[in-house]
């Protein structure tokens, strides 16, 4: 299989093992440079496994796979410099302001400081925390820390964006306003990989891999996997279908 | 090491240290309160003991001995009691260390040329301070009995009469035998050893508590310059605690350092790297910080105090703790400030114990970057 530049993750037969346990069991997919990328399962099923070893965090025990052009086993450090990852827990510093983690996030990603007033400017507009932005962030109302860690993972415009649950504990019409948002993103290039455990959110993604066990169950666009999972049912969705899936075990 | 990321990294951790007042009041408080608690309260000066008196004889050579015990700066004649019963209850009640009893006919002995016996008790519940003042009264006895044979020999025309050996002891390096001489650079040690590595210890703990590590582990940020951006700002905080330490020894207890202050600078530096180094390894091994500060309170602090050479000699422990005392990196702090506060050594002298500092504070800080490395960083 050939690396296709339109691919912008790829990866191929990629295992994680601890010890005797097998985390992810040789897995290949790929995600297309601009596409909204759903990666699905249950609590423990390996997708936050994979994401780290995605974003070099951790080193897969076998197989091959690139991120942004970089190579997961050999290029860590370059694929740190060219994705945004937002973990699940919220994982700022609230005993700073929100100005002071993005500049925290431009030092670290080094972006030329000349461009630093320009990006946090760019990140306070979207996330909507201009007006709080020398506040400590522990002391900001409710709801609003939350809007900072995409903004964070953004400052150095990334080619690849990992989200990992990245709408648990956020309410509705924030969840609407940063979905808008990840489109929008996704229409300027940047690919965007994301996990999550609302079936009502995983029907935005154009593509959906869904994983049991540390195995691949399921692929392809939101119809395409509800009509395999649930043959002869046109009245199932997305949430029919992860339950099926999670639950066929013993295959 | 990138110079950009190294600075966002030191100047979060100053904003965190900034915020977290109460580090901030450990850092300075911790000096402050071990100088004023160990400088005034650990003595081990023996002086003006308490002494009480039974005298039989009540002639005139009885009261000159005691008048003259009184007058020594190592005692103290608290009360000139009427019965040994009553002397034996002051040292049963511990308000008096020392019972003298002269028995009648002292001074008739003397003038007879008998033996004139005086009994001396000794409250030896610590027999450390017992043998000390064993020793002072010995070389009082001695002194009063020259005097009384000199003068004796005087009244009889014997003009100048000298002991034919007269061992002229000189004492060096801290000549009035004051132990606080020691014990205020001993007390530096163990300021540098609690705040860089109490306080350290809780900083990369915190970080996976906050689940911050994950984001960390996800920036191109190396081990490297996390160690190091963590350390900068404790190593600021630690240099200037030593500063106040010396200046308070100064101050306070008239103790004067009197050697090299750029040498001293530089093997404080080296110890604050160790004590730094040994923080953040714990903090990266425990990963919680209530248990990294159990283990530096543990690791740290109780080897400092009790395995140093501060209050407890090594010679005089069991051969198993003498060898532990090997890994323990204030003994050699100590043994380098001995040297640089006390004696005035020189570089030439002190070189081997900071080369087994250096030793430590590499080793530490490479387990702990593999450790991090290991991580993902």
């Amino acid at each position: 299989m050939t690396l296709s530049n339109s691919n912008s993750i790829f990866v191929e037969n990629l295992e994680k093992k601890f010890g005797d346990f097998t985390a992810v069991n040789k897995i290949t997919f790929s995600v297309k440079k601009g596409e909204i990328f759903g990666f699905l399962g249950a609590n423990g099923s390996g997708k936050s496994t994979t994401i780290r070893m995605l974003c070099g965090i951790i080193t897969p025990t076998s197989g091959t796979g690139s991120v942004a052009g970089h190579d997961i086993v050999t290029e860590p450090e370059e694929i740190k410099h060219s994705i945004g990852y937002m973990s699940q827990k919220f994982s700022l510093y609230e005993d700073l302001t929100p100005y002071e983690n993005l500049r925290f996030y431009l030092g670290v990603y080094s972006v030329p400081p000349s461009e630093w007033e320009e990006r946090i400017d760019w990140v306070l507009n979207i996330t909507r925390l201009r007006e709080e932005k020398n506040r400590l962030t522990k002391e900001l109302p409710p709801g609003r820390p939350q809007r900072l860690p995409l903004g964070c993972s953004l400052l150095h415009k990334p080619d690849v964006l990992f989200l990992d649950e990245p709408t648990s504990g956020v309410d509705p019409i924030t969840r609407q306003h940063f979905w808008n948002f990840i489109q929008q993103l996704a229409r300027e290039g940047i690919t965007v990989f994301v996990t999550t455990h609302y079936m009502d959110e995983a029907r935005f993604c154009q593509r959906i891999v869904m994983i049991n066990e540390g195995s691949i169950v399921a692929s392809g666009s939101p119809a395409e996997i509800i009509a395999a999972a649930c043959p002869g049912k046109p009245q199932a969705d997305l949430n029919d279908a992860f339950i099926t899936l999670m639950t066929r075990t013993d295959n | 090491m990138n110079p950009t990321r190294l600075k966002a990294l030191i100047r979060k951790e100053i904003y965190h240290l900034v915020r977290d007042y109460r580090s901030l009041y450990l850092a300075f408080a911790i000096p402050l309160i071990l100088i004023i608690l160990f400088g005034y309260a650990l003595s081990l000066d023996v002086d003006n003991v308490e002494t009480v008196v039974v005298d039989y004889d009540k002639s005139e050579l009885s009261r000159d001995f005691i008048s003259k015990l009184d007058a020594s700066p190592y005692f103290h004649v608290a009360g000139n009691l009427v019965r040994t019963k009553e002397a034996i209850d002051y040292l049963d009640r511990d308000t008096a260390a020392v019972a003298i009893i002269i028995p009648p006919d002292f001074m008739k002995n003397i003038q007879a040329d008998r033996d004139a016996p005086l009994q001396i008790l000794i409250e030896g519940s610590d027999p450390n301070f017992a043998g000390i003042i064993r020793g002072y009264l010995t070389a009082f006895t001695e002194q009063y009995n020259q005097k009384l044979l000199l003068s004796f020999l005087n009244r009889q025309g014997m003009e100048k009469i000298s002991p034919p050996v007269d061992g002229r002891i000189r004492i060096w390096f801290n000549e009035d035998l004051e132990s606080r001489n020691f014990i205020i650079p001993g007390i530096i040690a163990i300021i540098i050893m609690i705040v860089g590595a109490l306080l350290t210890s809780l900083i990369i703990a915190r970080e996976y508590e906050n689940g911050t590590m994950e984001t960390i582990k996800s920036l191109p940020v190396k081990a490297g310059e996390l160690l190091l951006g963590k350390a900068f700002p404790y190593f600021f905080i630690g240099l200037t605690d030593v500063l106040i330490a010396m200046l308070l020894g100064q101050l306070l207890f008239g103790v004067v350092m009197k050697g090299n202050f750029f040498l001293m600078i530089i093997a404080t530096s080296l110890y604050l790297a160790v004590a730094l180094s040994l923080g953040l390894f714990i903090s990266t091994v425990t990963k919680s910080q209530l248990i990294a500060n159990q283990v530096a309170i543990l690791t740290t602090y109780l080897p400092s105090v009790l395995l140093s050479n501060f209050v407890f000699p090594i010679v005089n422990m069991p051969k198993i703790l003498q060898y532990i005392t090997y890994i323990v990196p204030a003994r050699y702090y100590i043994d380098i400030l001995g040297g640089i506060y006390l004696r005035n050594t020189g570089f030439s002298h002190l070189w081997p114990s900071m080369a087994v500092l250096m030793f430590i504070f590499t080793l530490l800080t490479s387990l702990n970057y593999l450790l991090l490395k290991k991580e993902g960083l």
